[in-house]
């Protein structure tokens, strides 16, 4: 915040998906550059952050949320949904199954989150373990991606690095157009940067109690 | 107020763990090594024990290395009082407990508790710990009282303090309510309940599963081998099988919750304990290869598991039915609780976003398995278990006290990032028995205060 030549932008971005498609290891690989085999079980959400330098100007903290895909825990998803501005949804290559719930994890994202002027999040799907299956891509991906206006879609794999800095500089810069092209520089998201480093605001916004 | 008195002790109690003997993994062993040649260890060992400060009960690991530590019944008494005293002025303002309950208690406010309040484990020997003594006498205790067919409520009093190795598996399986108390109907009921297991197994497990049932066994499937991924023994294909099976009978037996993420990770003490009965003393289970014990001793250790988790989870089912809303109600009750209790600490993570159930979410779904090592999650089974009925609410005053732990290094942070990264990843992995001691006694401590006393935890919802 004390850099005068460098405005400092805050992106809350989700990661959703079935249970293990792979998205802890999507955001370790993005976020730490590691991979492992031994992650555990996500339960509730996890947190995780990743500092860009996007330009000379511009510093991008990003607040990844690696949300559980449980089932039993999908009614939770409407608290951590809150305030972010894009999502990836990851399903697995080598069960079919996973894609097929693309659909539902991307209604349960439109039901319940939107960007401050009502328009949809930009949202990008990851084909993950594409290590092991590349060749078993849905052909129906590209047809659905048009059809619910899926900025992108790409063949990833945590464990090989492959495509995974691309796909979020690509739903970064999204998110960072939806800012431009909405002049919201001054609005919303610079205010939950400002929030989140000062902590000046009405704290009764996100307590807990329904 | 004596926020500056803590932030002092904590410091030199995390230093202490990991500076001063370097390469020891614990700070158990610093006390073992410390003890063995007191010349040259002798200060980090008297720091070691006033940073934890509280020893009134030690788990079996520890009892024959502290010694010593003696308090009088004077001070004891009196300190107690203040408690008892302030607790009675809170009507006056919460800020007067705020003040004692930011860090773990001394030993004599527990004592102090201890003996006032009825129906709690009574201290093993009036005020003064000798362990060396109590050590042995803890386990002649059980012995003891496991000759015979044992008095179920002393039973769980001598088992609130932690339970040594040797008597574990025996003592949970009664506390479980697994194992009938009169010897008598034992053999008969165990073999029955164990010839049960392998019949539901045949019956479900075994044979064509229709649809929803496939799906509940591709998720558990899938679940299992990420559940204690960097430990060599749940990475063996006869253990994974054995949590498989335990998970899909649990599941589908209990239809209104069905199998959650998480409570694989609540198999895993039954598991470990029941398995160790078979092992050498020494033997680390981490490393132990399950096909080397004969399938009669495997199939003991499974079924057995499958029952206790099962007693276990009555308790708390209503955790894992649709919505989860036993979970939900407990992380309001934390939270209000926390307000009570610590504002400061309240109000420093709700000024910075910082929504409770982002962390104490996957506290309360997975009773702390996840943020303790598996030793300590242990112990604080033996506590658990000793509570019973009341597990499901001591649950909540356990989570406080974790999160009360933390609090100096938790106020330190000043972004919300700084804070869901620290309270994701809370550096527990030193911890032995008695840290879990210490935090059961300061959630017993909270139990007190709040649970004979309803209304502390009621109409308060509005001033958050």
């Amino acid at each position: 915040m004390c850099d005068l030549f460098k405005r400092e932008l805050l992106f809350k971005v989700l990661v959703i998906g079935d249970f293990g498609v792979g998205k802890t290891s999507i955001i370790k690989r993005y976020a730490e550059g590691t991979f492992s085999t031994k992650y555990k079980i996500t339960i509730g959400a996890d947190f995780a952050l990743k500092q860009i330098d996007w330009d000379s100007e511009t510093r991008i903290n990003i607040q990844l949320w690696d949300i559980a895909g449980h089932e039993r825990f999908g009614y939770l998803t409407s608290v951590y949904y809150r305030y972010a501005v894009a999502a990836a949804i990851v399903f697995d290559l080598t069960r079919p199954d996973t894609f097929v719930a693309v659909s539902k994890w991307l209604n349960d994202l439109r039901d319940k989150v939107s960007l401050p002027h009502g328009k949809p999040l930009p949202v990008i799907i990851l084909a993950n373990k594409g290590d092991v299956a590349a060749n078993k891509v849905p052909v129906q991906i590209e047809e659905f991606c048009k059809k619910n206006q899926i900025v992108s879609w790409y063949i990833t794999s945590a464990k090989e690095n492959r495509n995974i800095d691309s796909a979020m500089n690509r739903l970064i810069l999204e998110a960072l157009e939806n800012q431009r092209n909405n002049n919201l520089y001054n609005s919303d998201s610079l205010m939950l940067a400002e929030e989140a480093n000062s902590g000046t605001h009405n704290s009764s916004r996100l307590c807990c109690s329904r | 107020m004596d926020g500056n008195r803590n932030t002092d002790e904590k410091a030199s109690f995390w230093k202490k763990n990991s500076k001063t003997v370097p390469g020891r993994p614990s700070p158990k062993k610093d006390v073992k090594a410390a003890q063995r040649s007191k010349t040259t260890a002798n200060t980090s060992f008297q720091d070691f024990q006033e940073s934890v400060s509280d020893a009134w009960e030690l788990d079996d690991d520890d009892f024959c290395v502290i010694s010593d530590t003696k308090i009088s019944k004077k001070v004891s008494e009196s300190a107690a009082l203040n408690v008892l005293n302030r607790h009675r002025n809170k009507t006056e303002g919460q800020s007067q407990i705020a003040g004692v309950s930011s860090d773990f208690p001394v030993d004599d406010e527990i004592e102090g508790f201890r003996s006032r309040f009825p129906g709690r484990p009574q201290p093993m020997k009036g005020s003064n710990i000798n362990s060396n003594e109590d050590c042995e006498s803890k386990l002649d205790r059980f012995q003891a009282l496991l000759l015979d067919s044992p008095n179920i409520n002393e039973l769980c009093q001598l088992s609130w303090s932690g339970i040594p190795v040797k008597v574990r598996p025996i003592t949970w399986r009664l506390l479980s309510g697994y194992l009938p108390v009169n010897l008598e109907r034992r053999q008969g009921v165990l073999e029955r309940k164990r010839k049960d297991y392998w019949s539901l197994v045949k019956q479900y497990y075994d044979t064509e599963r229709d649809e929803t049932y496939q799906d509940t066994y591709h998720q558990i499937h899938i679940d299992v081998p990420r559940m204690n991924p960097s430990i060599p023994l749940f990475q063996q294909n006869t253990v994974q099988r054995m949590f498989e099976r335990i998970l899909f009978i649990w599941a589908i037996r209990h239809p209104a919750s069905g199998y959650v993420q998480g409570i694989n990770d609540l198999v895993t003490p039954f598991y470990v304990v029941f398995l160790q009965e078979n092992l050498p003393d020494s033997q680390p289970f981490e490393t132990f290869k399950v096909d080397d014990l004969s399938k009669e001793q495997r199939d003991i250790i499974e079924a057995d598991s499958f029952w206790c988790l099962s007693k276990f989870l009555d308790g708390i089912q209503d955790n894992y039915v649709f919505a989860q809303l036993g979970i939900q109600r407990k992380v309001n009750q934390l939270k209000e609780l926390i307000q009570r209790v610590d504002n400061a600490l309240h109000k420093h993570l709700i000024q910075h976003n910082v929504d409770y159930l982002q962390f104490s979410f996957r506290w309360l779904n997975n009773l702390l398995t996840r943020e303790l090592p598996l030793r300590c999650t242990i112990r604080l089974w033996d506590t658990y278990l000793a509570e019973s009925d009341s597990f499901a609410l001591f649950q909540l005053y356990v989570c406080a006290a974790f999160l009360l732990h933390w609090r100096e290094m938790l106020l330190r942070e000043n972004d919300f990032q700084g804070l869901m990264i620290l309270l994701q990843n809370l550096p527990t992995q030193k911890w032995t028995g008695s840290h879990i001691s210490m935090m059961v006694a300061e959630a017993y401590r909270l139990k007190v205060i709040f649970a004979d006393a309803p209304n502390h935890l009621q109409n308060n919802s509005g001033d958050s």
